[in-house]
C-alpha cells in the first residue's frame, strides 16, 4: 500500500514539482541572504544589527502560524480520527517550537545591542515565551501517554485548549503592559503610529517617555517644537527639538531620545498644537526602503517554504514510522 | 434526607425520557462530590494547608521586617495572592477526576451523566472551593503581612471572575491529566501557559483594588477576566467530552 503510493506519485507527470521547488528554496534563501548582507543598507544608528531583522520577523511569523496548523489539525483529529492528523498536528508543533527558539534567539541578540539586555520583558518577548511553554507542555504529556489513541486525543484538546487561550494572550496581555520596545509602526520611516497632538504646555505621553511641549518656534516655513522629554521617573530629563518644514512637508530634524536609538518626530502643525510621534531609526533613502521591504518580504516567503518542505517531509517520516510499527506488531 | 433521594432520582437514565434532564444530572453529580468530600475532607484539608503554608513561607522572612501597620508593595501583595492561589488550586482540585480513575468510579460516572453534566458538576465544586480559598488567602495575607484593602467589592468581583475562569481552566487540565503519568508535574507544565493571560490581569485588577483604583480604571481588566472566564468555560465545554472518552 505505501510502496504503491510512493510509486504512484514518483511516476506522476507532475513528479518534477517538488524537485524543481527544492532546488528553487535553496537559490531563493541564498539570494535572501546575500540580499540580507549586501543590497540592504545598514539602519541609520543600529548599524548592521538591523540586518537580524530580515529572519527574525519571518521566524517569528511563522512560529505563531505553525501554532494555528497545529490547531487546525487537532479540529481534524478529533473529528476525523485518523492518525495522520494527529501527525500533522505534531509537526507543526515541532517546528513552530523550533522557529519560535529561533525567533527568541535572533530577538534576543537584538534586544542585547540595542536595549542593552538579553531579555526586557516586553509584551511580545512574554508571548512568544508562553507559546515555547505551550510547545513544551504539548511535548510533555505526549510523552507521558503511553497508549496511541488516547495521546493523540488529549494532545489535540490540549493543543486546542492552548489555542482558545492565545488571543488573550496577544491582544490582551500587550495592552496589560504600558510600554512596548517593538517599534510597531515606526519600523520603516513614513509609516505612521499613532502620534500625538500637544498644544502649548501639553503633557503627553509616547512610549514610556513623558512629554510636555514648552514653546513653538516658528522661523519661515520652519517650525521647531521644543519639547521636555523625560522616561519613567522623569529619569534622563532633556529638552528636544525636531524641526518640521511646512512648505515642503517633511521633516528637518528628528532628534534621538536619551540613551536610545529611537527618534522624536514632529509630523505637522495646526491650530489645535502640533503632532508629535517616535520614530524608529530606519533608512533615509526610498532606494534603501525598496531593498528592506523586498528582502524582508522575500524572506517571508523563502522562509514559509522552508517551512512547508520540512513539514512535508517530517510527516512522511512519520507517517511511514507508523506503517512500519503496525507491520512489526501484525 | 435518604429518603428524599428515594423518592426522586437524582438522574434518570435517558430511555425513560426523551432527553437527559440536564439540570438534574449536574445537580447529582455536584451532590456526590459535595458528599464525598464532607466526608473525607481531602481538599478542603489540603487546600487550606496549602494556602497557610504558601502565605506563611512568604512571611515568616518578610513579615518581621515590616513596621507595624506597614506592608509589602501592592503589587507584590496581589503577586502573592494569585501565586497561592493557582499553586493551591492545581494541588486541591486537581484531584476531581483523578481520584474518579484511582478508585475506578470513572465508568460508573460516564454511564450514569452526560459528559456536560459531569463537566459542569465538578466545575462547580472547584469553583466553590475556590472561592472558600480566595477568603482564607486574603484573610491569612491581611493577618500576617497586614495587606489592606481599599475596594472590597472591586477585589471581590476580580476573585469571583478569576476564580470561575481558573476553576474551568484546571478542571479540564485534570480530567488530561487523569489519564496520563507523572501527573503532579505535568499539571503545573499544562496549566501555566493557559493559565497566563489570566493571571496577568487577576494581578492587575488585584492590585487596582487594593490602592482603591476607580472603577473606570479597572473596568477593561474586569472585562479581560469575564471574557477570559466565558472562552475558557466554553472551550472546556466543547472539549471535556473528548478527554472524557479518551
Amino acid at each position: 500500500m505505501v510502496d504503491n503510493m510512493v510509486t504512484a506519485q514518483s511516476r506522476s507527470p507532475l513528479s518534477w514539482v517538488p524537485r524543481v521547488a527544492k532546488v528553487g528554496l535553496t537559490f531563493w534563501m541564498l539570494g535572501v541572504v546575500l540580499a540580507m548582507f549586501l543590497w540592504v543598507p545598514p539602519y541609520e544608528g543600529l548599524g548592521n544589527t538591523g540586518r537580524i531583522v530580515m529572519m527574525h520577523v519571518p521566524t517569528a511569523w511563522l512560529s505563531t502560524f505553525a501554532f494555528a496548523i497545529a490547531a487546525w489539525y487537532s479540529i481534524v483529529y478529533l473529528r476525523r480520527r485518523q492518525a495522520r492528523d494527529d501527525d500533522r498536528a505534531l509537526v507543526a508543533t515541532e517546528l513552530g517550537f523550533l522557529f519560535s527558539v529561533l525567533a527568541t534567539v535572533t530577538g534576543s541578540m537584538f534586544a542585547k545591542v540595542v536595549w542593552g539586555s538579553w531579555w526586557n520583558w516586553e509584551p511580545r518577548e512574554t508571548s512568544i515565551l508562553i507559546l515555547l511553554l505551550i510547545y513544551g507542555a504539548y511535548f510533555a504529556l505526549r510523552s507521558a501517554i503511553d497508549d496511541p489513541d488516547r495521546r493523540r486525543q488529549l494532545a489535540a484538546v490540549y493543543a486546542l485548549f492552548a489555542f482558545v487561550s492565545a488571543p488573550l494572550l496577544t491582544y490582551v496581555v500587550p495592552r496589560m503592559y504600558e510600554n512596548t520596545l517593538h517599534p510597531n509602526c515606526a519600523f520603516l520611516p513614513g509609516s505612521r503610529c499613532n502620534g500625538i497632538t500637544l498644544a502649548n504646555n501639553g503633557v503627553g505621553q509616547l512610549g514610556d517617555q513623558r512629554l510636555q511641549l514648552l514653546n513653538v518656534e516658528r522661523n519661515g516655513d520652519l517650525v521647531t517644537a521644543v519639547v521636555d522629554v523625560s522616561g519613567v521617573g522623569f529619569s534622563n530629563r532633556t529638552t528636544l527639538r525636531p524641526t518640521y518644514n511646512r512648505a515642503t512637508q517633511r521633516q528637518v530634524d528628528t532628534p534621538n531620545f536619551p540613551d536610545s536609538r529611537f527618534m522624536l518626530a514632529l509630523q505637522g502643525v495646526d491650530e489645535t498644537g502640533v503632532q508629535l510621534n517616535i520614530q524608529a531609526p530606519g533608512n533615509t533613502s526610498q532606494r534603501g526602503n525598496v531593498a528592506t521591504r523586498t528582502t524582508l518580504f522575500a524572506s517571508l516567503i523563502g522562509f514559509t517554504g522552508l517551512f512547508f518542505w520540512v513539514y512535508n517531509l517530517r510527516t512522511t517520516l512519520l507517517g511511514l514510522q507508523r506503517r512500519v510499527e503496525a507491520r512489526g506488531l501484525a | 434526607m435518604a429518603k428524599q433521594i428515594e423518592r426522586r432520582p437524582a438522574y434518570v437514565e435517558p430511555s425513560r425520557f426523551r432527553t437527559p434532564h440536564m439540570g438534574r444530572a449536574i445537580w447529582a453529580v455536584l451532590r456526590k462530590d459535595v458528599r464525598s468530600e464532607l466526608r473525607t475532607r481531602y481538599a478542603l484539608n489540603a487546600l487550606a494547608m496549602f494556602a497557610l503554608t504558601i502565605v506563611l513561607v512568604v512571611s515568616f522572612y518578610l513579615g518581621p521586617r515590616l513596621a507595624p501597620r506597614e506592608s509589602i508593595t501592592p503589587a507584590i501583595q496581589a503577586t502573592l495572592l494569585w501565586v497561592a492561589l493557582f499553586f493551591a488550586a492545581l494541588t486541591g482540585l486537581g484531584r476531581a477526576f483523578v481520584h474518579e480513575e484511582e478508585v475506578q468510579t470513572a465508568t460508573f460516572l460516564r454511564l450514569n451523566a452526560p459528559p456536560a453534566a459531569v463537566f459542569v458538576g465538578k466545575w462547580l465544586l472547584n469553583v466553590i472551593l475556590l472561592m472558600l480559598l480566595s477568603v482564607v488567602v486574603t484573610a491569612l495575607l491581611g493577618l500576617f503581612l497586614n495587606m489592606r484593602i481599599a475596594n472590597v467589592l472591586m477585589l471581590g468581583l476580580c476573585l469571583l471572575l478569576g476564580g470561575f475562569g481558573l476553576a474551568a481552566t484546571v478542571t479540564l487540565l485534570a480530567a488530561v491529566i487523569a489519564k496520563a503519568s507523572a501527573r503532579s508535574a505535568l499539571f503545573a507544565a499544562l496549566a501555566f501557559p493557559v493559565v497566563f493571560p489570566q493571571l496577568v490581569i487577576a494581578m492587575l485588577a488585584t492590585e487596582q483594588a487594593l490602592t482603591g483604583a476607580p472603577w473606570r480604571a479597572a473596568l477593561p481588566q474586569l472585562q479581560g477576566l469575564g471574557a477570559y472566564a466565558v472562552a475558557m468555560t466554553a472551550a472546556a465545554l466543547f472539549l471535556f467530552p473528548y478527554v472524557w472518552d479518551a
